[in-house]
This record gives structure tokens, C-alpha cells and sequence, in this order.
């Protein structure tokens, strides 16, 4: 394990605590993420609820105007980036055997991506101009 | 220690290894720690799901009537209405560890009042959301 260039401790006044170990770039990396995602999540969840009781054209004209279309593309890659970091820390407090542990981390990595590439390709799709 | 003992080995093997959470009484802090865990699982299949809805959506009428249900129906209304609550639990989880992270509102009384403002605030957003969207959508 490399050592990253972080010092240990709180670094000044109101800022967060880390420690010098490789940890430290998981969990600042969760809390990078995090911070992009509270708007990004505000602005997506009200487009998402928003699709109830939506007939096709209706929905597809929610999600296709080019606002919501960004919103929602750049939220789900913010979240598989998260997720796929959050899923790691729980497979490595629940998993604990060794082969299993490594396809869980291989499966996780791959889910996440698929799940982004999937969502941002259907947005594409919806918002391109017909 | 090349050469470990099978007695000392099988120890090892049943020692608990952390989190081993059925040793502790259950707090409210603690379950709403499990809590922050849980949403965030859950909204990792959620995603997985909508994300299922969105390509239904882009390929066509034909395949939306095959995955508008997740959405749509009593089950998918439910399905929306517990994610957008798991969603405003976790990122209401989010910030109370943001301002964990700066050594504030860490003593008893602090720690108590974050995670019910989680709860709560959670719930009265997810009740917000959905008046709104019900009113303006």
C-alpha cells in the first residue's frame, strides 16, 4: 500500500479529519462525490417522481428537455462512482472470504458501470432531436 | 508462527471479526447508522432499476409498456416513494457525517439531535416531494 501525501490529522480548522494511510483516498473520494451529489440529487429525484402517472410521450418529454437530460447524466455518473466506493466498504466488512470477496469487488465494479452506461445512454436516446 | 496449531487456527477462524453488531444493545444512533448503510444498498438496486425504466423508455412504446410498471403501478409508485425517502435519508445521512467530519455535534445531546434531524427531515422532505410534484407536475 502506497502512502498518500495527506497529513494526519485535521489539517486546519474546520476541515475534515484524515489520516495519512491509503484509506484516506476512499473515503475522501466518498466525500468529494458526496458533495457533487446533494444538488445533483435534489435536481434528479424531482425529475424521476416526477415521471408517476406519465404516459410514454409524457415521460419522454419530461427527461428530454436538454436540463433535465444533463441533471440526470451527470447524476448517475457521480452515483456509480459512489455507489461502486460505498459497495466496497460493505463487501469488505461482510465478505470475508478471500476468492469471494475478489468477485464481489469484480462484480460491484462492473454493476456500476453498467448501471451509468445504461442510464446515460437512454437519456441520450430520449434527448436526441427526432 | 509458520507452524500454527489447528486449535489456534480454528480459533481464528471463529473469532468475530468487526462489524459484529449483534454484541451491542440496539441505540438509536446505531440503528440509524445500520440505516445510512442500508439506503445506500438500496439505492445502488433502485438505480439498477431505474436505469432498467430509462432504456425502456428510449427503445420505444413497445418496450416501455414492459418496464413501465417500475414506475407506474401501485408497486412501482411504492417502489418511487421509498427511494426518493431512501435517497433523502441517505443524503441527510451524508451530511450529518460531513458535520461529524468537523468535530462538531459529536457529545450525547449532538449525536442524538443529528440523527433524529436525519429521520425526520428525511420523511418531511420525502412528504414534500410528493405534495409538490402532485401539485406542479
Amino acid at each position: 500500500m502506497s502512502r498518500s501525501t495527506f497529513q494526519s490529522g485535521r489539517s486546519g480548522k474546520g476541515d475534515a479529519f484524515v489520516s495519512d494511510r491509503a484509506g484516506s483516498l476512499h473515503a475522501l473520494a466518498m466525500r468529494h462525490s458526496a458533495r457533487a451529489l446533494a444538488p445533483l440529487a435534489l435536481l434528479s429525484i424531482w425529475h424521476l417522481v416526477g415521471l408517476v402517472g406519465k404516459s410514454y410521450e409524457a415521460a419522454r418529454a419530461e427527461i428530454g428537455r436538454p436540463l433535465p437530460a444533463i441533471a440526470l447524466i451527470a447524476f448517475i455518473v457521480v452515483v456509480a462512482y459512489h455507489a461502486r466506493l460505498g459497495m466496497e466498504n460493505i463487501i469488505e466488512d461482510y465478505v470475508h472470504d478471500k476468492s469471494l470477496k475478489t468477485t464481489a469487488l469484480i462484480v460491484n465494479k462492473w454493476t456500476a458501470i453498467a448501471i451509468a452506461a445504461v442510464w446515460t445512454l437512454a437519456i441520450m436516446i430520449i434527448a436526441a432531436p427526432r | 508462527m509458520a507452524d500454527a496449531d489447528p486449535m489456534s487456527e480454528s480459533l481464528a477462524a471463529a473469532r468475530p471479526l468487526s462489524p459484529h453488531l449483534s454484541v451491542y444493545k440496539l441505540i438509536f444512533t446505531m440503528m440509524m447508522s445500520i440505516a445510512h448503510r442500508i439506503t445506500g444498498a438500496a439505492l445502488y438496486a433502485g438505480a439498477l432499476l431505474l436505469a432498467v425504466y430509462l432504456l425502456g423508455l428510449a427503445l420505444g412504446p413497445s418496450a416501455f409498456g414492459a418496464v413501465s410498471w417500475i414506475v407506474d403501478s401501485f408497486v412501482g409508485r411504492l417502489f418511487m416513494l421509498l427511494f426518493s425517502w431512501a435517497l433523502f435519508h441517505h443524503l441527510l445521512g451524508g451530511v450529518r457525517h460531513a458535520i461529524w467530519d468537523r468535530g462538531l455535534y459529536l457529545d450525547r445531546e449532538g449525536r442524538e439531535l443529528l440523527a433524529k434531524a436525519t429521520l425526520g427531515g428525511g420523511l418531511v422532505l420525502t412528504a414534500l416531494l410528493w405534495i409538490a410534484s402532485s401539485l406542479l407536475g
